[in-house]
C-alpha cells in the first residue's frame, strides 16, 4: 500500500535509495543536469558505496522543468523506488512541487538547484524534511549588491526577469543597495525568455548609472550580457550579475563577462580539496569541471549519508535530527551548518569577479575570488526569517 | 528623450527585420503550399548553427556563412519536403502543421543532444564591430547592418515574385495549379523549390541573429510564435503584407517595451486579436486568405 | 479535419467502453497511482478537446487557456475560500465557459489555420495574465500547496482514493460527451465538419453550433484542469503554455481523433511514454517527435481509429461472405 506512510517501509528496505530529480534535457541541463547525477554518484562512491551495511543506489529523473512531471516523479521515487533522499530540483517551481510531496510523505528533500527563498522562508512550504542547500536569492542579492554599492557603485539600474525568482532577486537587491547608501534609478521588469534586451539597455544607458544589475538567470542573463558588450556599455559602467554559473561563462566565453561581479556558493578552483574533487569529476564528465551547483549536489549527498550513519537508520525523522544544526565542512561547504529555524544551509559565500580570457589559466577557471562572505553575513538573519521549524 | 525614442525605433526595426524575413518565408510557403510551416523557427535555428559550426570546424567567416548557410538549410528543407511533407498535400492542411510540429520537436532535441542547451557564442564580424554615429544618435554598427541586409533581401524577394516571369508563374500556380500544369510547368518541382527558398530565408535570418543572440537549440521557439502572429496580422500569404507588418510590429512592440516593459512579450498577441476583430483576413489579406 | 470514423454507433454494445472502464478500475493497482490519476485527468482533457477537433473539425491551438486557466481558478478558490471542493471545480468550469464564450465570439467565424492561430494568440494573453497577477497565481513558482479537500465527505489524501474519485467524475463526463456526440446536436456538428456549406444551405446556424461545441469543449477541458490542481496540490504556468495546447493535440491525434475513446488511449500512451522516457533516455523530444511524425504520416487515424478501421474492414468482408 503506497501512501503517506512510506518511511517505515523504506527504512526496512535492503538498500538505501537516493533519487536525483533534476533537469537533464531542459534549459538548465547545462548547469545542473547529468553532471549533478555524476556528482551524486561520486559522493556515494566516496562514502564507500554502503551505509549501515546496505548498498546505496542512485536513481535519477529528468523533470525538464515541468513541475507536474517533477511532482509525479517525486511520488514515484518515494513509493516505487523507496527513496529516502530527494535531491537537486533545478528551478524553484519544481523544488516547491517536490517540497509539497516531501512534506506530505515525510521524506528528506535537499534542494540544491532552485534559488527561491520561498523554499525555506515561506510558512506555506517550509517543513522539517526540506533543506535548502547552496544558495538563495537573498544571499545572491546581498552579496553582490551590498559590496558593489559600498565600493562606490552608488547608482543602480536593474533589469529584472519578470517572474517570482527575478522579482525576489530585485527586491533583495534594491534593499541591499539602499541600505548601503545607494539608489536605484530604474528597474525594468522584462518578460522571462526575452532575447532582445536592447530597449532596456538603451534606457539604462540614458539613466547613466554606475552599475547595471541583471536580476535574471540562464539564457536571459547570457543574452543580456552579450548585448551589453555589443552596445559597448562596459566601458562606462560595471555589471552586477545576480546569478551566474561556470557553464554560463563557458557558453559565451569569459571575455563577455570579464569584470562583472557575482556571488557564488562555492567554487571548484578554491583550494586543494575542491580541485581534487573537480579533477576526478572532469574525468567522469567529458572533461568539464563541476559548476558550483553540481558541486553542491556532491556535498548534499555526502552529508546526507554521514547523517544516516550517525543516526544508525535511514528513517527520515532520525536523519533530520542528525542534519539539523550539524556543523559541515567538506570540499564544497566551508564553515557551514544547517540552521534549525528554517533548514537553510548557512555557509561561506564568495564574491567573485569574472576573469578575461587572457587571465584564465585553464578552462573553467573563470572566477577570481574577491572576498569570502561569512555565512552569518551572507544569508538572511534568523530574526527576519518567517519560518519557525524549531 | 528624443534620442532615447530614436534608439527604441531602431531597436524595433532590428526585431522587425527578423520578423519580416521569417514571416516572408512563411507567407511564400503558405501562398503556394497552403501549409503553415511550424518548423520555420527550426530552420532559423539551423541557419545559425550552420554558421557556428562552419566557423568552428571549417573556419568559414560570417560573409561566407551568409551565403552558405541558407543553401545548406534549403537542402535540408527540400529533403524534408520531398521525404515527408509532399505525402500530405491531398489532406487537410492541418496535418502538415502537425507534421512540422513533430519535426520541430525532433530536430530541436537532436540539436540539444549534440550541442547542449546553453548554446554557443558567435562573434560579430570584425568590420561590423563597434558603434556608428547616425548624426542624431550612436548605435551598434552590426544592428544597422541587420536592418539594411533584411530590407535588401525582403525587397529583392518581393521584386522576384511580383516583377519577374518566374514570379508570375508562381502566382499563377498559387491560384490555379491545374492551369499551370497544363502549360507544361512542373508544379511539384516548383513547390519543392519554393519550400527550399522559404527555408533559406529563415536560415539567412538565423545567420544574422547569430551574433546578436546566443546560438541555442531553442532560439527558434522564442521567435516562431510571434512570427505566426505577424503573419496573421499582415494577412496569410500576402508577400508585401508580411514585410511591412514585420517592421511595423517590431517598432510597435519596441515602443511598448519602452513605456511598459512587462507587456513587451504579449503586445503582439493583443495587436493580433485587435486586427482580427476589425479585419479578420489581416491587414493585407484577401478574403480568399482566410480559407 | 476528418479522420477515423464513429465506431460506436448508438445501437451496438460498447465493448471498448466496457474494456476501458475495467482497465480504469484496475489502473491504480497496475501503475503508480499518481501517474494513473494524471492519465485520467489528461484523458478527460483530450476527450473535451476532441469534441472540437474530431467532431467539429476546428483545431484550437490554445486549449491550454481553458485547462490551465481553470486549474488556477479552482486552485485559488480552494486556497482562499471555504467552498467545498466540488464547488471549486464548478467555479473553474464556469470560468472556462465564460472565457470560451468571449474567445468564441471573436474567433468562431474564422476557419482552419486562422482559427488555430487566433486561439493560440489569445491563449498567450491568458499566459501573460498569469505572469502579471503574481499575487494570485504565484508566478513562476506556481500556485502551490492547494488542499485536496473532501469529495462528498470522503477524505482524499490517500492517492488511490483520489484516483477513484476522479475516475467517477471522468466516467460521467465522458459518458456526457458521448451522449452529446450521438445526439442530434452532435449529428449537426458532424455535418458541419463534413461540409460546412451544405450544412449552412440546409438552414443550420453554423456559427451558433460551432460556438456551442467550443464552449462545451472548453467546459470539459476546464473540469479536467480543476481536477489536475486538486489532485496535484498545485498548478504551474506550463499548464497555460502553448506547449500544453500542443500536447493535447498530440494525445488526441495519437489515440485517434473523431473517435470517442481514442483521446483516452492517446493520453495514456503519451503519459506512460513520457514517464518512461524521463528515466530511460536523455532524448524525450527525439522520441516523441519521431512518434508524432510517424503517426501523422502512417497512422493518421490514431491507435483506436486504426484498430476500428481494420475491424470494420474485416467485418465488411465477413458480411460479404455470409
Amino acid at each position: 500500500m503506497a501512501g503517506p506512510i512510506a518511511p517505515a517501509q523504506a527504512a526496512g528496505n535492503d538498500q538505501v535509495v537516493i533519487a536525483n530529480v533534476g533537469d537533464e534535457s531542459g534549459v538548465y541541463s547545462s548547469l545542473d543536469g547529468l553532471g549533478a547525477v555524476v556528482a551524486d554518484q561520486m559522493a556515494i562512491d566516496d562514502f564507500g558505496g554502503k551505509v549501515l551495511g546496505k548498498p546505496i543506489k542512485l536513481v535519477h529523473y529528468d523533470h525538464r522543468n515541468d513541475a507536474g512531471l517533477a511532482n509525479q516523479e517525486t511520488n514515484e521515487a518515494i513509493d516505487r523506488d523507496h527513496a529516502t533522499l530527494l535531491v537537486d530540483y533545478t528551478n524553484s517551481a519544481t523544488a516547491l512541487s517536490g517540497e509539497n510531496v516531501a512534506k506530505q510523505k515525510h521524506i528528506v528533500q535537499i534542494v540544491t538547484g532552485g534559488g527561491s527563498d520561498a523554499i525555506t522562508n515561506d510558512p506555506k512550504y517550509c517543513n522539517k524534511y526540506t533543506f535548502h542547500y547552496g544558495y538563495d536569492v537573498y544571499a545572491l542579492a546581498h552579496g553582490t549588491a551590498a559590496t558593489m554599492t559600498k565600493e562606490g557603485g552608488k547608482k543602480w539600474y536593474l533589469i529584472t526577469a519578470n517572474y517570482a525568482f527575478g522579482q525576489a532577486l530585485a527586491k533583495d537587491t534594491v534593499a541591499a543597495v539602499e541600505a548601503n547608501g545607494g539608489s536605484v534609478l530604474g528597474n525594468d521588469f522584462v518578460p522571462l525568455g526575452t532575447s532582445d534586451f536592447s530597449s532596456y539597455l538603451l534606457k539604462a544607458q540614458a539613466a547613466k548609472p554606475d552599475v547595471i544589475g541583471l536580476a535574471n538567470a540562464g539564457n536571459d542573463t547570457v543574452n543580456a550580457m552579450k548585448q551589453i558588450n555589443e552596445f559597448g556599455l562596459k566601458k562606462a559602467l560595471k555589471v552586477g550579475v545576480m546569478l551566474l554559473f561556470e557553464s554560463d561563462v563557458h557558453a559565451l566565453g569569459p571575455d563577455y563577462w570579464a569584470g562583472s561581479t557575482v556571488t557564488i556558493g562555492g567554487y571548484w578552483d578554491l583550494d586543494a580539496k575542491s580541485r581534487a574533487f573537480a579533477e576526478r569529476f572532469a574525468k567522469k564528465f567529458h572533461g568539464n569541471m563541476p559548476t558550483w551547483s553540481e558541486f553542491a549536489n556532491y556535498s548534499a549527498v555526502l552529508q546526507y549519508l554521514e547523517a544516516v550513519k550517525r543516526a544508525g537508520s535511514a528513517d527520515s525523522d532520525a536523519v533530520v535530527k542528525q542534519l539539523v544544526g550539524h556543523k559541515i565542512n567538506d570540499a564544497f561547504v566551508h564553515n557551514g551548518y544547517i540552521r534549525p529555524q528554517d533548514n537553510l544551509l548557512i555557509h561561506d559565500m564568495y564574491l567573485a569577479e569574472v576573469l578575461p580570457a587572457s587571465q584564465v589559466k585553464q578552462p573553467w577557471a573563470y572566477f577570481k575570488i574577491l572576498k569570502t562572505i561569512p555565512g552569518e553575513e551572507a544569508f538572511r538573519p534568523a530574526s527576519e526569517v518567517k519560518c519557525h521549524l524549531q | 528623450m528624443l534620442e532615447s525614442l530614436g534608439g527604441q525605433i531602431f531597436n524595433g526595426l532590428v526585431s522587425g527585420a527578423f520578423y519580416a524575413m521569417l514571416s516572408l518565408g512563411l507567407a511564400i510557403i503558405f501562398g503556394l503550399l497552403r501549409i503553415v510551416n511550424f518548423a520555420h523557427g527550426t530552420m532559423y535555428m539551423l541557419g545559425a548553427f550552420v554558421a557556428y559550426v562552419g566557423a568552428q570546424s571549417l573556419g568559414l567567416n560570417f560573409w561566407v556563412a551568409l551565403i552558405a548557410s541558407p543553401i545548406v538549410v534549403a537542402i535540408v528543407g527540400i529533403i524534408l519536403e520531398r521525404l515527408l511533407l509532399c505525402r500530405l498535400y491531398k489532406l487537410d492542411v492541418l496535418y502538415n502543421l502537425l507534421l512540422t510540429f513533430g519535426i520541430t520537436l525532433f530536430i530541436e532535441d537532436a540539436m540539444r543532444l549534440k550541442f547542449g542547451m546553453q548554446g554557443s557564442p558567435y562573434v560579430i564580424p570584425g568590420k561590423l564591430e563597434g558603434v556608428v554615429n547616425l548624426g542624431f544618435m550612436i548605435y551598434p554598427t552590426y544592428r544597422v547592418f541587420v536592418i539594411v541586409a533584411s530590407l535588401i533581401v525582403c525587397i529583392a524577394t518581393w521584386l522576384l515574385i511580383e516583377k519577374t516571369s518566374l514570379g508570375a508563374t508562381l502566382r499563377a500556380a498559387t491560384e490555379n495549379p491545374g492551369l499551370v500544369r497544363a502549360f507544361g510547368i512542373n508544379v511539384p518541382a516548383l513547390i519543392t523549390g519554393v519550400f527550399g527558398f522559404g527555408c533559406a530565408l529563415a536560415a539567412f535570418a538565423g545567420v544574422l541573429a547569430a551574433p546578436v543572440n546566443n546560438v541555442a537549440p531553442l532560439m527558434g521557439d522564442d521567435i516562431i510564435i510571434p512570427t505566426f502572429a505577424v503573419v496573421v496580422i499582415g494577412g496569410m500569404g500576402s508577400i508585401l503584407g508580411s514585410i511591412v507588418t514585420g517592421f511595423v510590429v517590431g517598432v510597435v512592440v519596441a515602443l511598448g517595451a519602452f513605456f511598459y516593459p512587462p507587456i513587451s512579450g504579449t503586445l503582439i498577441y493583443i495587436l493580433m486579436a485587435f486586427v482580427l476583430l476589425v479585419k479578420p483576413t489581416g491587414l493585407f489579406g484577401s478574403v480568399e486568405g482566410s480559407r | 479535419m476528418r479522420a477515423g470514423g464513429d465506431q460506436v454507433s448508438s445501437g451496438k454494445f460498447d465493448y471498448l467502453g466496457l474494456a476501458l472502464l475495467v482497465l480504469g478500475l484496475a489502473l491504480p493497482w497496475l501503475l503508480y497511482p499518481v501517474l494513473a490519476t494524471n492519465i485520467v485527468v489528461w484523458a478527460l482533457f483530450a476527450v473535451g478537446f476532441n469534441l472540437l477537433l474530431g467532431y467539429t473539425g476546428l483545431l484550437s491551438f490554445g486549449h491550454a487557456m481553458f485547462f490551465g486557466g481553470a486549474s488556477y481558478i479552482t486552485g485559488i478558490v480552494m486556497l482562499h475560500t471555504h467552498l467545498p471542493m466540488p464547488a471549486a471545480l464548478l467555479t473553474g468550469v464556469a470560468f472556462s465557459i465564460g472565457l470560451a464564450y468571449l474567445v468564441g465570439v471573436l474567433s468562431i467565424r474564422t476557419q482552419g489555420i486562422y482559427f488555430a492561430m487566433i486561439t493560440l494568440a489569445i491563449a498567450q494573453v491568458i499566459y501573460f495574465a498569469v505572469t502579471v497577477f503574481i499575487g494570485w497565481t504565484g508566478g513562476e513558482n506556481g500556485l502551490q500547496a492547494v488542499p485536496r479537500g473532501t469529495f462528498f465527505g470522503l477524505p482524499l489524501e490517500n492517492d488511490r482514493v483520489m484516483y477513484y474519485a476522479w475516475l467517477v467524475i471522468a466516467v460521467i463526463a465522458v459518458a456526457f460527451v458521448k451522449r452529446v456526440i450521438h445526439s442530434p446536436f452532435g449529428q449537426v456538428l458532424k455535418a458541419i465538419r463534413e461540409n460546412e456549406q451544405r450544412a449552412r444551405s440546409l438552414g443550420y446556424n453554423v456559427d451558433h453550433y460551432k460556438l456551442m461545441a467550443f464552449i462545451l469543449s472548453a467546459a470539459v477541458s476546464g473540469l479536467a484542469g480543476g481536477m489536475l490542481v486538486v489532485h496535484q496540490h498545485f498548478t504551474v504556468m506550463d499548464n497555460v503554455d502553448w506547449q500544453t495546447s500542443g500536447e493535447v493535440v498530440m494525445m488526441t491525434l495519437l489515440g485517434g481523433m473523431g473517435t470517442v475513446y481514442g483521446p483516452i488511449i492517446g493520453a495514456a500512451f503519451y503519459l506512460l511514454l513520457s514517464d518512461r522516457l524521463a528515466v530511460l533516455v536523455n532524448a524525450p523530444g527525439v522520441v516523441i517527435g519521431l512518434i508524432f511524425i510517424l503517426t501523422v504520416l502512417l497512422f493518421r487515424r490514431g491507435i483506436v481509429g486504426e484498430i476500428m478501421g481494420r475491424l470494420d474492414a474485416r467485418r465488411a468482408r465477413g458480411g460479404q461472405e455470409a
